[in-house]
């Protein structure tokens, strides 16, 4: 039945390029290989899980108008998590709260991370005039005061475009939180970028590139970029982790969307109900948890990438 | 000898427009190479002339700073930043590539004149494929698809003895030998008409050494390979080079053909170089040392650079710069002990091409 058109297994067990295809199997292989990938990737797909399909596990968000629990009730007798001052389900909240937290991380880094990762390779690389002009510029946000700029920015923006306002189904004060997250982190990131290309740039086959006949613009994605991609990783690993928590200050401070319940704003809730003095522990775990949780999975993550995506660490161990 | 630049198979790409068919493929006269330093401009190269023809090998030898890697890379303006050629021509197919601009150069850069580096792990990229790393100078210089530029590349370390199953690896997963084949890979890329290699086997074992040395002669065989090796391993010029070119403090003090050279040193710094080399055939004894230092190229001494450290320097060698003098067997030295006048017999020397282990030149 079988030709023997079939063409002969490759003799070297390793080292064929494989279509990309196997590629990005043998990448998830490797991946899921390690524990830390492993975990930090269940606890990251749960929560996503959560963030997009919120109804499917608890039903839709509970408002003031629809509780149907008591005031402060301690967890069990049908809420798991306990309820809020207002009756409401804590476990519903939290969950509903994972979407808010997780898009604004998420957004908050992409940014921050795109933006570090350009000014730094552009600074770094291109050097000069270039690099003082950035660098001055990446000073400026570098000190600006995260808190201090959010709470004059969010009413100033949220009083010009109105707090109703919705950019790609997004209300405006997501947005802000979002735009002053990556306002005052892509500095760090950039520098720290800057810094290591500097010393990437001074590397022999960096001249060996430029000399086979590669532009500026090429050596930077070809031979810089994939040189400080562990770095990036990590960068935006830690920047998730720092833009969830900036997300869950702002919140907690009363300049979160009230009506957008993420992590922060319930803690709001909690502190505004005197949940700490009332003995309401319930009221403020689960979404002190759930910060602790998925900043915790996706440093596990950004571990396991960073040693992945180097292919010399491959060596070390 | 000469090989038909236009054989193909032997060069695939058609010459430069302006090339001139029957000019010699690389003729240097008087280049002149400056540094700019705050403290005044170095005189990197000062009048250095030879030439190289096709499938010729020619060896540059010379201390450490006395200008061998400026010459060969001022040839198509590698120099750094603050280095610029002062004077001179650099004829490539009898085009001069001095007045060239950036952008008029860079064509002859690599598809020209290929670079095979020093310490291949450096002038790899460490995150990027064999192969693909092989393959850029395809895609840019050539204007290639990526696909068929990777197949070549793969064609390529093939053709230095690297199994082509390799392309897909990384420099850290290749021996310090593969390394340096892969730099020779990434050399012949855009089969160039010349290749230099600047120590292209210093920081290999000497079974490596050997190996590279035996892939290079045979390269330049079967493909007509013109090469320039910079090295200060005499060792390896005689085994490898046609000819050789001995300089110091950015002059030529002596070149011709390797044997002559080595048998009959008539520069007293070559003369001085071959004894600072250990010697297998003779009694084993302390090696010579050259007296002092090389003079400070900001503010080289007047006359003759090696002056001040020759044995034999006389009261003219201070005050007038020694011309150069052409012998009847074609070797040129730049020393007054020698009389001006033309194609004086060579020297009877001592047999030290024997002892340095090389053979018959490849003529």
């Amino acid at each position: 039945m079988t030709t023997t058109a079939v063409p002969p297994a490759a003799a070297s067990p390793i080292q064929r390029r494989p279509p990309p295809a196997g590629r990005a199997r043998a990448f998830a292989g490797r991946f899921l290989s390690r524990s830390d990938g492993r975990l930090g990737l269940l606890i990251l797909v749960f929560f996503a899980l959560l963030a997009i399909f919120p109804d499917l596990f608890v039903g839709k968000l509970e408002t003031a108008t629809t509780a149907t629990g008591k005031s402060l009730q301690p967890p069990g007798g049908g809420y798991l998590f306990g309820t809020d001052e207002l009756g409401r389900d804590i476990l519903n909240m939290t969950v509903h709260g994972a979407r808010i937290s997780m898009t604004i991380g998420l957004m908050a880094t992409v940014i921050t991370v795109m933006l570090g990762a350009l000014v730094g390779i552009v600074a770094g690389y291109v050097g000069g005039k270039t690099d003082t002009i950035l660098m001055r510029i990446s000073d400026f946000f570098l000190v600006l005061p995260t808190i201090v700029l959010a709470i004059i920015l969010a009413p100033v923006i949220l009083d010009v475009v109105g707090a109703d306002a919705e950019l790609f189904g997004i209300r405006a004060t997501m947005i802000v939180i979002v735009v002053v997250i990556g306002l005052t982190s892509w500095a760090t990131t950039a520098r720290v970028i800057r810094s290591q290309v500097l010393s990437i740039k001074m590397r022999m086959f960096v001249d060996r590139a430029r000399v086979v006949g590669s532009g500026p613009g090429r050596i930077m994605r070809r031979h810089v970029l994939p040189n400080v991609i562990n770095l990036i990783v990590a960068q935006a690993v830690l920047t998730f982790a720092i833009a969830v928590f900036t997300e869950t200050t702002l919140a907690f401070i009363g300049l979160g969307d009230p009506f957008a319940p993420s992590w922060g704003q319930i803690l709001n809730s909690a502190q505004g109900a005197g949940a700490p003095g009332l003995g309401a522990w319930w009221y403020i775990a689960p979404p002190a948890i759930c910060v602790v949780l998925v900043v915790l999975a996706f440093t596990l993550v950004g571990n396991a990438l960073d040693d992945i995506l180097n292919p010399r660490s491959g060596v070390r161990r | 000898m000469t090989v038909d630049p236009t054989v193909p198979g032997q060069r695939r790409w058609p010459l430069p427009k302006q090339a001139d068919p029957d000019a010699p493929l690389l003729r240097v006269e008087d280049l002149a190479v400056r540094f700019r330093m705050p403290n005044g401009s170095v005189k990197a190269v000062d009048g250095v002339s030879f030439g190289l023809d096709h499938g010729e090998a020619l060896g540059i030898a010379g201390e450490s700073g006395c200008g061998k890697t400026t010459t060969a890379l001022s040839l198509v303006k590698l120099l750094p930043a603050n280095g610029y050629v002062k004077a001179g021509k650099v004829e490539l197919f009898g085009i001069d590539l001095v007045p060239k601009t950036e952008t008029q150069i860079a064509r002859y850069r690599w598809r020209e004149i290929a670079l095979v580096f020093q310490g291949a792990m450096n002038a790899l990229n460490p995150v990027q494929r064999i192969g693909d790393q092989i393959a850029e100078p395809i895609e840019i210089r050539l204007g290639q698809p990526r696909e068929s530029s990777r197949k070549r590349a793969e064609e390529l370390l093939e053709l230095v003895g690297i199994p082509r199953e390799r392309a897909a690896s990384y420099p850290h997963e290749l021996s310090g030998g593969m390394r340096q084949r892969a730099m020779i890979a990434m050399a012949l890329a855009c089969d160039p008409a010349i290749v230099i290699g600047d120590e292209p086997t210093t920081a290999l074992d000497v079974m490596v050494q050997a190996q590279i040395l035996q892939l290079l002669e045979q390269l330049r065989r079967d493909l007509g390979l013109s090469l320039m090796l910079i090295t200060h391993d005499l060792s390896v010029i005689a085994e490898t080079c046609d000819r050789v070119m001995i300089m110091y403090a950015g002059r030529v003090a002596e070149e011709g053909q390797v044997r002559r050279v080595f048998a009959a040193p008539r520069h007293p710094y070559t003369q001085k170089l071959l004894s600072a080399f250990p010697n297998v055939r003779t009694d084993r004894r302390t090696l010579e040392v050259i007296p002092g230092l090389p003079p400070d190229l900001r503010n080289p001494p007047p006359g003759c650079r090696f002056a001040p450290r020759c044995p034999a320097a006389m009261q003219v060698c201070s005050e007038v710069v020694p011309p150069e003098v052409r012998f009847a067997d074609g070797v040129r030295v730049a020393c007054h002990l020698y009389p001006t006048s033309d194609l004086i017999s060579a020297p009877d020397g001592l047999t030290r091409m024997d002892a340095l282990g090389a053979g018959e030149p490849q003529s």
